[in-house]
């Protein structure tokens, strides 16, 4: 009897405690430090612009349903937040089809989300390398190019890259 | 003490009782003299059998084992795959052929359709249920799945990962051990049904079962029954001899209740599991019912049938006697008994049993040799899974280790090594010739087969890993690639003079390398002089480059090995596994995106939790265009230069991108080939670095050769990243020219290495065709 009151003292200290894992935890989740790329600026700076600078014009190749299907469920995985999830899928569909620009991109993009600027770069550099160089992926490469170099701190490579974007819209370039 | 007892006795007879009290004094008197010698002499000894008993059980008490599982199979529409490809993933995944895919393990073929019945597995990206599916396949190519029996497509499916290996991370030794909860519960009541029906109730010694047997065997004459409980006959593995003296029988009958009286029934069980007899291989006795599922089916225990269980239940009884690759009628016959005492206690239904009892054995032709199937990856995956991981992740218990290994290309592999070997000793080179393949997904860098040996089943020394060798040849193209970067100077078209060069050398001497052919060809293009593999050349455009720039360059590519900044170097006087070589081809094959080769996908925690993965990542390397245009020039290799034996020794044709390597006196020989999306190494050699008469070409190309017959050839991909762009030249002069020209060659130049002039058939071209616009325009020339 006397241990339960005992624990019964411990209990204003206790919620006290909870209160201050949740205070913190809300602090984190609801104040990110300044290089955190959240869901929506991927959205703001590479999708939406990319979908508006390609004007409608896809120029994927036909795509594989076994790939479809991962890319679905990578995106799934992606609007949960669960972003090692995604690249997990995504890998599995880069197994299929390795040199698939979409896939590549894609990836590009977790790799942006998660906050890793080095791969995201890397991913998109690939994807252009042997993507079709023009219309919306083109796009989203480069800004996913300028954005990553942005916080790589690349000033300068970051707004030469911006640019590229809005040369995807021409021509192809010499080499296909 | 005896003086003192007399005494004692002395006094009782005075008092003279009556005579049955005298004769329960005598009793009484005995009594005490028995527990005195019993005390005086039978507790120590019972303290020294419980003594061994317990330390014996103790010291056997192991973690338990990682779990390492090859890649998931994916299947969709579309995906390279060949029925008899299909087939060899379902048999090492530990799938049985059936006339009905009716349960969980097995497969049914029909013509170009295989009915798959998968089971439920926890894959390392989330747990799939069982689920049978049909797969059709035609033209070496999966043409469709769809689910059973309601018969819709999928788009995508994947086959349960075959397990390869269970291994201590930490420790060289490997033992297949399972937990009692683990074991198949068929097995865990079938084998006390057979062995032990009272085992849950007895003390460790059941008398009833001695009188039973006893009765029996009186009753027959001989012993056909043996009352041991299943706790005798641990006692008896542990302390194995084969003398059947009624002290023997004593002593176990001890120890069993002192095991009995210290541990649980479900510890005893479960040590039993792993300690029983079941079986010889060699010198090396098999122990355990982990070990004798891959001994006898090569299969994890939890992946066998009712009757697979039943025959190694029945082993119990004489390993040797019911051996069933000796005695497979003895095996059967034993079989079915146990299968029998199934239904007798209601484990199966009489139709189950006799289902079962109809089956075939289905024990493997051979045990494979001792140690893991496919050891040499394993070791790779030993130590990937030591430089990624801390000490104490891999420290906990069942690991369930996710890897790359793709069974059917290391099949295809393994076979390419030990036939191709053969082959090569039958044409007259050593028989004594070692190799080492290597072969690998180039954009993931997914290790899907590795060989260390000419004789894939032996553990030992893992040339794949180990073996430094000098690699020849195969170090050239990094040379061209430097040239080829310094685009002001060079290009595949550009001119260098294959001749006699003289080098003084650190020490003071000469080195005046000649070509393989021994002869000079004098002025050359930097492709002919690559593709044909001229050491002069080779040598002359290296010293104009610089040999640091080329030591640094092997570095930036992803290996890490110590190599000398001497000229010879241009020749491949560096010494590199066939590991290294790989990682260095994988670079170049994917287009200057190098991806450290692993083995490793991921590792979780017994019950599934993630404790690591391994992402995939990759490093870009600086003058991707430069590696484009190398790329072009490595398939004009196998195209027209030394590698140009390499088509006739496939099924398929297809654009491929390779390189030879001979060493000094015909050491080794390197064969580094690509398609589009696989990489793969081989080298042939003697392990004492004696002469071995082998080059480039007539060996490991062979290899190289006979293990793509067997695999998709897509072609490699030549399309030139920004910077690089194809044009027409003469093939001669290297000049520009139009497509329609004669001797028109299409070949890619790095951006602003281009020719500058023209071939007169353009100039030509050219003056036509501005005179015509001029003449429409009705412009005047000026």
């Amino acid at each position: 009897m006397a241990r339960k009151s005992n624990n019964m003292t411990h209990w204003p200290r206790q919620i006290l405690a909870w209160a201050l894992v949740l205070l913190l935890s809300g602090c984190a989740s609801t104040a990110p430090g300044p290089s955190a790329t959240q869901q929506p600026e991927v959205e703001a700076r590479v999708r939406e612009p990319a979908r508006q600078d390609s004007d409608g014009i896809q120029v994927f190749p036909l795509q594989n349903p076994a790939v479809k299907e991962l890319l679905a469920d990578a995106s799934n995985a992606e609007q949960t937040g669960d972003y090692g999830q995604a690249a997990s899928y995504l890998e599995r569909a880069l197994r299929i089809q390795p040199r698939d620009p979409e896939i590549l991109q894609s990836m590009a993009e977790v790799q942006l989300q998660m906050q890793d600027y080095e791969q995201a770069l890397n991913f998109a550099t690939r994807s252009y390398d042997i993507g079709p160089r023009v219309g919306e992926i083109c796009s989203r490469n480069w800004r996913t190019i300028s954005v990553s170099k942005e916080y790589l701190g690349d000033s300068k490579g970051s707004v030469d890259a911006e640019k590229k974007a809005a040369v995807c819209m021409n021509t192809k370039p010499r080499g296909l | 003490m005896s003086k003192r007892k007399k005494k004692t006795a002395a006094r009782r007879k005075k008092a003279s009782p009556p005579k049955q009290r005298r004769w329960f004094g005598k009793i009484w008197r005995l009594g005490l003299l028995l527990v005195g010698i019993f005390t005086g002499l039978m507790l120590p000894w019972v303290i020294y059998l419980n003594y061994q008993v317990t330390t014996e059980f103790e010291g056997r008490k192991w973690d338990l084992p990682s779990h390492v599982y090859a890649r998931a199979l994916d299947l969709y529409q579309g995906a390279l795959l060949s029925r008899s490809d299909l087939e060899l993933e379902l048999k090492a995944a530990g799938y049985r052929a059936a006339s009905d895919a009716s349960r969980p393990g097995l497969y049914r073929v029909s013509g170009s359709t295989v009915d798959i019945y998968r089971r439920s597995f926890g894959f390392h990206d989330g747990f799939e249920e069982s689920r049978k599916v049909r797969v059709r396949l035609g033209s070496g190519k999966v043409t469709a799945v769809s689910s059973l029996p309601a018969g819709q497509s999928l788009d995508l499916f994947r086959l349960e990962p075959s397990e390869i290996a269970a291994i201590y991370p930490l420790q060289k030794e490997d033992r297949t051990l399972i937990r009692i909860e683990q074991a198949p519960p068929l097995l865990v009541t079938g084998l006390q049904s057979v062995e032990d029906r009272n085992f849950k109730h007895h003390p460790g010694v059941d008398l009833r079962g001695i009188l039973r047997a006893a009765f029996a065997n009186l009753k027959a004459g001989k012993a056909v029954q043996g009352g041991s409980t299943l706790t005798q006959q641990l006692v008896k593995n542990y302390f194995l001899t084969h003398d059947r003296t009624i002290a023997r029988k004593f002593n176990e009958a001890i120890m069993a209740l002192l095991l009995e009286a210290h541990y649980g029934k479900s510890e005893i069980l479960e040590a039993y599991l792993n300690e029983v007899f079941l079986g010889q291989q060699g010198a090396f006795a098999v122990h355990g019912f982990g070990q004798a599922s891959l001994f006898y089916f090569d299969q994890p225990l939890d992946r066998l049938e009712a009757n697979q269980i039943a025959l190694l239940i029945g082993l119990v009884k004489g390993a040797s006697y019911y051996n069933p690759r000796r005695h497979p009628e003895r095996a059967r016959g034993r079989r079915n008994q146990v299968l029998a005492s199934f239904a007798e206690t209601g484990l199966l239904t009489e139709a189950q049993a006799r289902q079962q009892a109809a089956l075939p054995l289905g024990v493997t032709e051979k045990p494979r040799t001792r140690g893991t199937r496919y050891h040499a990856f394993v070791d790779l995956v030993r130590r990937q899974l030591a430089q990624v991981y801390q000490e104490d992740d891999l420290k906990t218990e069942g690991l369930r280790i996710f890897t790359t290994l793709a069974p059917l290309v290391q099949e295809k592999a393994q076979a390419a090594v030990s036939e191709g070997l053969k082959q090569l000793e039958a044409r007259g080179l050593s028989p004594t010739l070692q190799a080492a393949m290597v072969v690998a997904d180039i954009s993931t860098g997914e290790v899907q087969g590795l060989v260390g040996d000419r004789n894939p089943n032996r553990a030992g020394f893992n040339r794949a890993i180990h073996a430094r060798r000098q690699i020849g040849s195969v170090i050239k193209p990094l040379v061209y690639l430097l040239a080829l970067e310094h685009k002001q100077d060079y290009s595949l078209v550009s001119r260098i003079m294959d001749e006699p060069i003289s080098l003084r050398q650190a020490d003071g001497s000469a080195w005046s390398p000649s070509n393989y052919d021994n002869k000079s060809h004098g002025e050359v293009t930097l492709l002919e002089a690559l593709t044909r593999s001229y050491n002069q050349a080779t040598v002359r455009l290296g010293m104009n480059i610089g040999v640091n720039h080329l030591v640094s360059r092997i570095q930036q590519l992803g290996v890490q090995a110590n190599v000398d900044p001497v000229p010879s170097i241009f020749l491949g006087a560096v010494e590199l596994t066939p590991l290294e070589v790989t990682q260095i081809y994988q670079s170049i094959a994917a287009g200057g995106f190098s991806v450290p080769l692993r083995s490793l996908i991921a590792v979780q925690t017994a019950d599934g939790n993630e404790l690591v993965r391994y992402p995939l990542r990759m490093v870009p390397q600086p003058n991707r265009e430069a590696i484009a245009v190398l790329n072009y020039a490595l398939t004009q290799v196998v195209e027209q230069g030394t590698a140009s034996a390499l088509p006739g020794l496939l099924a398929q044709s297809g654009t491929i991108a390779g390189k030879t390597g001979t060493t000094n006196d015909r050491r080794d020989s390197w064969f580094v080939g690509y398609t589009r999306n696989q990489v793969a190494v081989s080298w042939v050699g003697e392990d004492d670095n004696r002469p071995a008469g082998v080059t480039g070409s007539n060996a490991a190309m062979q290899l190289w050769g006979r293990l793509f017959r067997q695999l998709p050839i897509e072609s490699v991909d030549l399309r030139m990243p920004d910077g690089a762009y194809w044009l027409w030249v003469d093939r001669n002069s290297g000049l520009l020219t139009l497509e329609d020209c004669e001797g028109a060659v299409q070949i890619p130049f790095v951006d602003g290495s281009g020719p500058a002039q023209s071939t007169a058939c353009m100039s030509a071209r050219q003056d036509d065709e501005e005179s015509f616009w001029r003449k429409l325009l009705g412009k005047k020339k000026q």
